[in-house]
């Protein structure tokens, strides 16, 4: 898995102008293999809407992300946020959300953070319950995208401050 | 005397002649405003009006979204549903199926198609559920005879060629589904073709000889090519390869606004040399150069210089400063991009390609949305600063939709030729 999480290209995620991304967008892949037995969850986000969201200032470098100089605290003020407004449930069992790790792609303003969880999931998965409101406290616009693989089966849904949450079965 | 008498009728009938060219003649017919903007509202009404692009689709996957209901964008987001294109007068529109850009073998593949198809059926289940007021719109002449029954042409487009994968049999599978343009290629770059804004730089310094077969299978079976996001070199390795005209279906000039993802002078100058089309976009950084702010930021840093650090904040402080950025924000707004400068672009397009080489292509739901253009609903507000700009109705036609069937058509004609006849 880790090894996927290396070798996945660059991957920009999102739609139009990344260079002021005008779209208030993120990108979150869920993926779960019963061979495997492991859930992981990509968060895709712009790091300049983590700034905003974190540290009220896009262009912040306080916190450091990924950088040398990372700031102690930069992981659990992140977890903080998202706890907040993301999480996945499987089978009625909120994941807890502990960083494996985390990378930075792009460049500028084009900038994405890519958070990924990992998390054993040993008993069949019946049920997923996604609820996906990130940054939506500071756009009225965001929207969230969540794509969902369940061994061989993929499904898109869209998530914001209207729906945040969906529920599917397998 | 004789020469007074002439002198004096001489200057009688040039004062005669010379009220009649005055504007200000109470006899001559000056249009109001009021009056323009009917005319434009008339000249909207008469020629099919089609957008290219709109990302709409994703809005169809969000769970809930009814595409029959009235949204409210300022409370939403969302740009285009069924009643806001007929308060626009939005005849037909092209919704694209995106799949972000992700891995790049198999699984990946595999994966993009199963979402794109999914996103593809998302749109079908739409118009079938909306069949009094839409309609699927597969050939050119689709959009008439569906404006004609008094529904909605809808139109579909793939925006990325990632979910082609690397199985040219896909294609068909697409065409069959409805798709009649694809975007070879979005953000960053994929197995077909080099993206203007790929961070890493090119890859393929334009089209993939993979890329390459796509094109030539999109024109053998009627598929427009669309080159929007793509590199400049992809541009001209596309209009090298194409045999049939090709299409942006959302980018914009250069010139004007000096962006990657905008066209130069000498592409514009080739796409009208291929007889394809232009279709102006609705981004506010595509259409002009953002201006600094100087006062919201002055007034932020005011505030930055006041606070606590951030992390020694409770959430309830953290609530009320959210407030006060917001506030700063409503207070001193970034100078917007409009209609004007949307119509800058159109007259430089047409100044450069000709008024056969330019449409409108809003990418609503997609970053798309300007003041003035906001929505679906006032996509008219480019028809009337079209008129007020001193175009007529035959060439807002061709700009608003004339252009862009034309290319359909021939790319059809085209197709049907290379069915045919393996020597074209």
């Amino acid at each position: 898995m880790i090894l996927r999480w290396l070798l996945i290209p660059i991957a920009s995620l999102f739609f139009e102008s990344l260079y002021a991304h005008p779209l208030r967008l993120s990108l979150c892949e869920i993926e779960y293999r019963s061979s495997t037995k492991l859930i992981s969850i990509n968060l895709k986000l712009f790091l300049t809407d983590v700034n905003e969201a974190l540290v009220f200032d896009p262009n912040s470098k306080k916190l450091a992300f990924c950088q040398p100089n990372e700031s102690e605290i930069a992981d659990q003020m992140l977890l903080d946020y998202v706890n907040k407004f993301f999480y996945v449930k499987a089978n009625g069992i909120t994941i807890p959300l502990k960083i494996k790790q985390k990378r930075l792609s792009g460049d500028g303003q084009n900038t994405a953070l890519w958070i990924y969880f990992e998390f054993s999931q040993p008993l069949k998965l019946e049920l997923l319950e996604v609820k996906n409101a990130v940054f939506s406290d500071i756009f009225f616009d965001q929207n969230n995208i969540v794509y969902i693989h369940v061994n061989d089966e993929s499904r898109s849904i869209m998530l914001n401050k209207k729906t945040s949450i969906h529920h599917l079965e397998f | 005397m004789l020469h007074q008498y002439f002198s004096f009728i001489f200057l009688c009938l040039f004062l005669t002649y010379s009220c009649n060219q005055n504007p200000s003649n109470k006899d001559s017919k000056i249009e109001t405003e009021q009056e323009l903007i009917e005319r434009a509202l008339k000249i909207h009404k008469n020629v099919l009006t089609l957008d290219t692009h709109a990302d709409t689709p994703l809005r169809m996957i969000e769970p809930g979204f009814d595409m029959s209901e009235r949204h409210d964008p300022n409370e939403t987001g969302s740009k285009v549903d069924y009643p806001r294109m007929k308060e626009g007068d939005l005849d037909a529109i092209f919704f694209a199926a995106f799949v972000a850009q992700d891995i790049r073998n198999d699984k990946g593949n595999s994966r993009a198609k199963a979402l794109c198809i999914q996103m593809i059926d998302s749109i079908l289940v739409s118009i079938e559920r909306n069949s009094e007021i839409v309609g699927l719109a597969v050939n050119p002449e689709d959009a008439y005879s569906l404006e004609k029954n008094g529904k909605r042409a809808i139109y579909i487009g793939i925006e990325n060629g990632y979910p082609i994968g690397d199985d040219l049999s896909n294609i068909k599978i697409y065409f069959d589904k409805g798709v009649r343009y694809i975007t070879l290629v979005h953000s960053s770059n994929n197995d077909l073709a080099d993206s203007a804004t790929d961070p890493y730089g090119f890859e393929h310094n334009g089209i993939s000889e993979f890329g390459s077969k796509v094109v030539s299978e999109m024109n053998r079976l009627g598929i427009m090519v669309d080159v929007s996001h793509g590199s400049d070199s992809l541009f001209y390795d596309v209009i090298n390869l194409t045999k049939a005209p090709i299409i942006a279906t959302h980018s914009n000039a250069r010139v004007v606004t000096n962006h990657k993802r905008n066209m130069t002078d000498d592409m514009l100058r080739a796409m009208a040399k291929n007889g394809g089309v232009v279709q102006l976009t609705m981004l506010a950084d595509y259409l002009r150069e953002a201006t600094p702010n100087i006062k919201r930021d002055s007034a932020i840093a005011v505030l930055r210089s006041n606070i606590k650090p951030i992390d020694k904040m409770t959430d309830r402080e953290k609530v009320s400063l959210r407030k006060r950025y917001q506030e700063i924000e409503v207070k001193y707004p970034n100078s917007p991009a409009t209609v004007k400068n949307v119509v800058d672009h159109i007259d430089h397009i047409i100044k450069v390609a000709g008024i056969d080489h330019v449409g409108i292509g809003c990418d609503f739901d997609g970053g798309g949305g300007i003041q003035g253009v906001f929505d679906a609903s006032e996509v008219m507000n480019i028809t009337i600063e079209l008129v007020k700009r001193g175009y007529n109705e035959q060439q807002i036609g061709k700009i608003w939709g004339g252009n862009l069937i034309r290319v359909f058509k021939e790319v059809q004609k085209i197709s049907e030729q290379l069915k045919t006849d393996t020597s074209v």
